[in-house]
């Protein structure tokens, strides 16, 4: 069931039940053993900045929940526009919201980094079909 | 401002105003011109409840007048002053509501007081009427919103619940408890209906529509995916035929929100009895429209309901599967796209669901 790459995901979610259940979906389909978790965007922005080594020579895949106290799943948007293009070239980022708003959706795709927005909870098969279509 | 209600009176005739004014100026702020620019400035500075005009004048006719303010002043009450003569006129004016009354000259003093005491009560009564209904409208738009967003709240830890479950038929259930998981996965897919056509209701009732080319290939697809990737509805076939005349225009998110709630219900309607179910899709679509069709061998649909199913909270309650809102927002996103739908059925033999869109293009 795994890719042919091998790519790190990062979940960020401020609902740990949702973060418990993709983590787990992830590792029981087989996509990736490798899984980072965040309960907050500031968190994994600060992520990016202590070790960006790491996130510009590995392919990263993020899944970004949109409705998150604090900074929300776009203002991280907005951040991760602004890093350096070594690090965005390996990111691809799939926005999660239990709700899909039409205009979330429009608003989603504007930006070059998001490959997908993604209803909750998790599709994994559709999930594998577009990372097999980047990847593969 | 003062409490006084404010007349304006326009009559070439300058006797004509002062009597009137004689006649009123206890009662009322009188206001007078003697040209319908004058008038004009008096509605533009006054605060005027009332207008009377004579309609016999040089330049413009009283109806001509009432024509011009109608669109700036709609609130005043209307009334003409008119000789037996112009009453083609008159007529014609109060059948196209620039008029309210009008009186005949030369007025009698106390039928012309009648009858500002019956204008100024319309005026009170139109006003209280449109009150309301800003207040209404204001209410109703709150309840929406708080539907709406109650809606979204809710479906977030429906999709937690649905994404645990997920993972617990992933790990593996034992046979003991798999049959209470069963239901909790069959109440919380209601719940998750509910809430998700509570906010398409929403989103099909306040997002534009889109002119977008479309896919009927893909959107089909797509809604026939979730159910044949799930071993659970294996014994269903899905079938779809597409016969594309030219391309076609119009918006992808309502056909598809239509699309997911027909299947739906032929999928949930269908007969297990019979040996091969089926839900078919076929697409007819050229320059002017395009012709969708959700046919099924399911169970059916009596005659004594069948005329009721698009209406709201209507719910075929014997397989207790619906939340009674699907086939409401498939007519109401028909409408948005400028089409129409309608249902056939035959008890026990299936079902067939027609809607007809317009291409954009």
């Amino acid at each position: 069931m795994s890719l042919t790459v091998n790519v790190i995901f990062h979940l960020v979610d401020d609902n740990d039940i949702d973060i418990a259940v993709n983590t787990k979906l992830l590792q029981l389909s087989g996509i990736t053993p490798d899984i980072h978790t965040y309960n907050n965007a500031a968190k994994f922005l600060q992520s990016i900045q202590s070790n960006q080594e790491y996130y510009s020579t590995k392919e990263h895949v993020i899944l970004l929940d949109i409705m998150m106290p604090g900074m929300n799943g776009f203002e991280c948007l907005d951040e991760l526009s602004k890093l350096p293009e070594k690090i965005k070239a390996r990111m691809k980022v799939f926005m999660l919201s239990s709700s899909i708003d039409r205009n979330d959706i429009r608003r989603a795709e504007s930006y070059d980094l998001v490959q997908r927005v993604l209803e909750k909870p998790l599709d994994i098969y559709l999930l594998k079909k577009t990372l097999e279509g980047i990847y593969e | 401002m003062s409490d006084r209600i404010g007349i304006l009176y326009l009559d070439d005739e300058e006797q004509n105003l002062l009597s009137f004014q004689a006649l009123f100026r206890r009662d009322y702020d009188i206001h007078t011109a003697t040209n319908a620019p004058d008038a004009v400035q008096i509605l533009n500075t006054q605060d005027i409840q009332i207008i009377f005009s004579d309609q016999k004048m040089p330049e413009v006719s009283g109806v001509e007048f009432f024509e011009m303010i109608l669109h700036d002043f709609p609130h005043a009450v209307r009334i003409l002053i008119t000789g037996y003569a112009d009453i083609e006129a008159v007529i014609d004016a109060i059948n196209k509501g620039q008029v309210y009354r009008y009186v005949t000259k030369p007025w009698d003093p106390n039928e012309l007081k009648i009858c500002v005491e019956n204008a100024l009560e319309k005026f009170r009564r139109d006003k209280e009427l449109i009150e309301k209904n800003t207040r209404l409208a204001e209410a109703n738009a709150e309840l929406e919103k708080f539907v709406y967003s109650a809606s979204h709240d809710l479906r977030a830890p429906v999709a937690s619940i649905m994404g645990v479950l997920k993972v617990a038929k992933m790990e593996g259930i034992d046979g003991k408890t798999a049959g209470y998981f069963d239901m909790i996965e069959k109440s919380t897919a209601r719940l998750n209906e509910f809430a998700t056509n509570i906010i398409n209701y929403f989103q099909n009732d306040h997002s534009e529509t889109l002119h977008e080319e479309i896919s009927f290939d893909a959107i089909i697809d797509e809604v026939f995916d979730k159910y044949q990737r799930q071993p659970e509805y294996q014994f269903i076939t899905f079938r779809k035929d597409v016969a594309a005349n030219s391309t076609f225009h119009s918006d992808t998110y309502r056909i598809r929100m239509i699309l997911n709630n027909l299947v739906s219900n032929a999928v949930k309607f269908c007969d297990n009895k019979k040996p091969q179910c089926f839900v078919d899709v076929s697409v007819v679509q050229n320059k002017e429209k395009a012709v969708v069709r959700v046919t099924d061998n399911g169970i059916g649909i009596s005659p004594q309901v069948l005329p009721t199913i698009f209406e709201m909270l209507f719910s075929n309650s014997d397989k207790n599967v619906g939340s009674g809102v699907g086939l409401y927002i498939a007519k109401k996103a028909t409408k948005k796209l400028g089409g129409t739908i309608s249902a056939s059925s035959e008890q026990g033999k299936g079902s067939r669901f027609t809607f007809e869109i317009p291409n954009k293009a």
